[in-house]
């Protein structure tokens, strides 16, 4: 009897705890997003901005995603495979993939379309270009033995291969379109994800609905989509504010989500994550003084980067003091180490005056100066170059801010005629492989504008990337990371990103990660109302 | 009048390729170009040269300039203006869709500012230096202080913050839907309007000052005529021509230039499209653009060239 009572005192207990813990997603309702930018084709495997993933995303599938319930955004987990195995020499991955996945235009999703979409990415037909080929050189061959499993050989065993393959742009395509025309996904939308194209109007908006034969049984909860272009960041928050938008994907400013709640209070919840992007200062090495590795390591030692970011994580979107890593994530630097390295100390008294004393040594006069180059985009360019140059300022440094295009900027820094440069990358997912690549010597990678050949850190790189065990791969991440900031001061790392997604209190079942690029496919998401 | 007219038509062919010329030139001067825009923005990773050699070849963007700029006026000459560089779509298409919301804001706007600064500046001369004209003047030097963009600014976060009430965020052709058309329309034809308003009024009042001072409007009030005779019949009739000019060329001007007001009231018009034209380097389709709102132009002065020769027949004789 006593049993019983506990038993049902239990079932009340987990009754009345139900709706305060978890609730049941609701089927139903239209998700209303604005959307800063717009796809310049529907091309995931062509473009490379947001604008293409946010209202896109959700009409396609990938192999693997990243696991859209964990906020380190890191972790690969299945989409339209299955499951998946690995050999024992770390050669070969075969992946069985989920029956009964059909396209929109009704007909079965097999193995011959993954290897399709693959083979587009990777070793594209000539006169395709494919943007992301460089990030899979490791595939010696793509192959599907039966309508269920697709199995890649790479040539030897990489770490962050999985990784790779939750990339949220590589859409899976049909085989017999791409056959016919490979170009015929930059105008036309046709996959297996869990919403359908509606509508696109040109410069306003792309309509989505419910796909009733989606493949995830009982998703998507949602009936539909609508992504609305705004350029306007007040326009955005003004969006959200009247409660004509539920949420905008890519982030808001610290002054944004202070002003919506205070004027929507608990109608808004915020969701703040680390950024997976970063502004990096590139110093051209082929400039003096800056050949000298005392004057890169007295740049960075002048930043103080901790008072920095209580500063400036007040007006601007950043945050985070990091290294070649996304703090908090599974290879990132501990603080207490991160602090040893040039100008990442605790102590800005103690860094300056060793700055000081390295431009000294170098021969580089007090009042030397020299021209920052910095990208015409408000937000966080402009008050991380200001920052900047006040600091470097306090170790007797003259700098000229000089302020480029936004556009023009990158074909301006390509010629070399820079001395110090504001540099900038963003990842989709947390990995090592993708976020170290922009160090590698220029012979290796065109897009270090820092214009430096360093055999000794490619080497570090290669290693890092063939090494399965964590352990030794941190290992090598820390040498890495020690050689480029501290050594040999190649780049200066600034601030991380900080994403802030205030959004109405009505949307469930989406998590923030730190990547604007991530968790677009809508498949979970669900509207209280 | 026909020889005046035939004039001023063939006038128009050399400024126009005149304008053909220097904006293919100019957007080639500007460093970057199309597939850097697209390439280079987001800081991907893995950018080779070998995809942006692909783009440039599919874009036609290797050919020897003399070779590109031929293929562009050839389509011109057939009305063809090509593909955007940007999107792949024609360019016909892209600028159809936002041409009727850009038309009509420009109509709407020039219409708000035709009903305020006509009576306004007629009112403030004929009540000069009374509290009238002062009054006007205030209205008026505020419309020219304020930008139409912070008034938008204004508008939004009045309605937003006392009516709780945003206008509609996605346009809708008034033939659809007319209260929603309108409902995203009038604000920003209502600042925009103000602004334009404001310069005409100031035009309007000093014209019609210097003309109600003319001898033969003295004449008329000495022979009894009607004051609202002797103002629409002879003294509106003259003192109309500069502002006739001023608010055609605004209205033109209207078309493409509104960049700042569509960004705050989220309207797809040509001046963002502009705008982005030209930070993209999507060299087709700003091409194209800067011929549209330059033929534009032209036409606006060409009906305003023939309405003065309407008026005042002096002009069409010399």
């Amino acid at each position: 009897m006593r049993r019983l009572a506990r038993w049902l005192a239990l079932a009340a207990g987990a009754v009345l705890a139900f709706p305060a813990t978890a609730q049941a997603p609701r089927n139903g309702g239209e998700l209303v997003f604005p959307v800063p930018s717009e796809p310049p084709s529907y091309d995931g495997h062509r473009e490379e901005t947001f604008g293409l993933i946010h209202p896109i995303a959700p009409f396609y599938n990938t192999l693997l995603r990243v696991d859209p319930n964990d906020p380190g955004g890191t972790k690969p987990v299945p989409s339209i495979a299955e499951s998946w195995t690995v050999s024992p020499d770390g050669l070969t991955y075969t992946f069985k993939l989920h029956k009964g996945v059909k396209f929109h235009d009704g007909s079965e999703m097999t193995a011959k379309d993954v290897k399709a979409t693959y083979d587009k990415i990777i070793f594209p037909p000539p006169g395709v270009g494919s943007t992301r080929k460089g990030a899979y050189v490791v595939v010696a061959a793509v192959e599907a033995p039966d309508p269920a499993t697709v199995v890649f050989k790479l040539k030897w065993p990489s770490a962050s291969f999985l990784a790779g393959l939750a990339s949220p742009w590589n859409f899976i395509y049909k085989a017999d379109i791409l056959a016919k025309d490979p170009n015929w996904y930059e105008k036309n939308i046709m996959g297996t994800g869990p919403f359908t194209f509606v509508e696109h109007v040109k410069g306003s908006h792309v309509v989505g609905k419910k796909n009733p034969n989606y493949w995830d049984k009982g998703k998507p909860y949602l009936d539909g989509y609508r992504a609305i272009f705004m350029r306007d960041s007040a326009a955005q928050v003004a969006a959200v504010r009247g409660e004509r938008a539920h949420i905008q994907f890519r982030g808001f400013t610290p002054k944004d989500r202070d002003n919506l709640k205070a004027a929507l209070g608990d109608k808004i919840t915020v969701q703040e994550s680390p950024w997976d992007c970063i502004l990096m200062v590139g110093i051209n090495h082929t400039k003096k003084p800056f050949d000298d590795k005392r004057v890169r390591r007295a740049l960075s030692l002048a930043l103080d980067r901790h008072e920095g970011s209580k500063a400036l994580s007040q007006i601007a979107i950043v945050k985070a003091v990091a290294g070649v890593q996304v703090p908090g994530t599974p290879f990132a630097t501990p603080p207490e180490e991160l602090n040893k390295l040039a100008g990442y100390w605790t102590d800005p008294a103690k860094s300056r005056a060793e700055a000081k004393r390295l431009l000294k040594e170098a021969g580089v006069p007090e009042g030397f100066s020299f021209t920052f180059s910095n990208r015409g985009i408000p937000m966080p360019y402009e008050p991380l170059g200001v920052w900047m140059i006040d600091q470097w300022r306090q170790v007797g440094l003259n700098v000229k801010h000089n302020v480029i295009e936004a556009r023009a900027y990158f074909g301006v820094i390509r010629k070399g005629d820079a001395e110090v440069h504001m540099d900038f990358q963003c990842g989709y997912i947390v990995e090592p492989d993708l976020d170290m690549y922009k160090f590698l010597s220029t012979e290796r990678n065109p897009a270090n504008y820092g214009f430096y050949q360093d055999p000794v850190l490619d080497d570090l790189y290669d290693k890092q990337s063939r090494a399965t065990k964590p352990e030794e791969r941190k290992q090598l991440i820390r040498q890495f990371e020690k050689r480029l900031l501290d050594e040999e001061a190649h780049y200066l790392m600034t601030l991380q990103w900080h994403r802030i997604i205030p959004h109405s209190s009505k949307v469930k079942g989406w998590t923030i990660t730190p990547s604007h690029y991530l968790n677009n496919t809508l498949d979970a998401v669900w509207l209280t109302e | 009048m026909a020889y005046y007219i035939l004039k001023r038509l063939l006038a128009i062919i050399p400024t126009l390729l005149g304008v053909a010329v220097l904006i293919f030139l100019l957007l080639r001067v500007v460093p970057g170009d199309v597939v850097e825009a697209r390439y280079m923005g987001e800081g991907g990773q893995f950018q080779s040269q070998d995809l942006m050699q692909i783009e440039r070849k599919k874009l036609g963007l290797d050919q020897p300039l003399w070779k590109q700029f031929t293929t562009w006026m050839w389509g011109l000459a057939h009305l063809d203006f090509g593909l955007s560089m940007w999107t792949g779509a024609p360019i016909t298409e892209e600028i159809q869709l936002r041409f009727a919301l850009s038309l009509q804001l420009a109509v709407m706007a020039s219409t708000v500012a035709v009903l305020l600064a006509i009576p306004l500046g007629v009112l403030a001369a004929l009540k000069q230096d009374t509290w009238v004209d002062y009054a006007v003047r205030v209205f008026s030097i505020a419309g020219l202080a304020m930008p139409s963009f912070w008034l938008g600014i204004l508008m939004i976060l009045s309605m937003l913050i006392f009516f709780k009430w945003l206008p509609p965020m996605v346009f809708t052709p008034l033939w659809v839907n007319p209260w929603e058309n309108l409902a995203q329309l009038i604000w920003p034809a209502l600042a925009v309007g103000y602004r334009y308003s404001a310069v005409g009024t100031r035009m309007m009042r000093s014209t019609m000052l210097e003309v109600l001072r003319e001898d033969y409007i003295r004449t008329a009030r000495a022979k009894g005529l009607w004051l609202k005779l002797i103002l629409t019949r002879h003294a509106l009739r003259n003192a109309i021509l500069p502002v006739l000019t001023i608010m055609s060329l605004e209205f033109a001007f209207l078309l493409g230039g509104l960049v700042v007001t569509e960004q705050v009231f989220n309207l797809n018009g040509l001046g963002m499209l502009f705008v982005e034209g030209i930070a993209r380097r999507d060299y087709t389709l700003t091409q194209a653009l800067v011929m549209l709102v330059a033929t534009f132009f032209l036409v606006v002065n060409f009906v305003v060239d023939i309405a003065y020769a309407w008026l005042d027949p002096r002009i069409r004789y010399r």
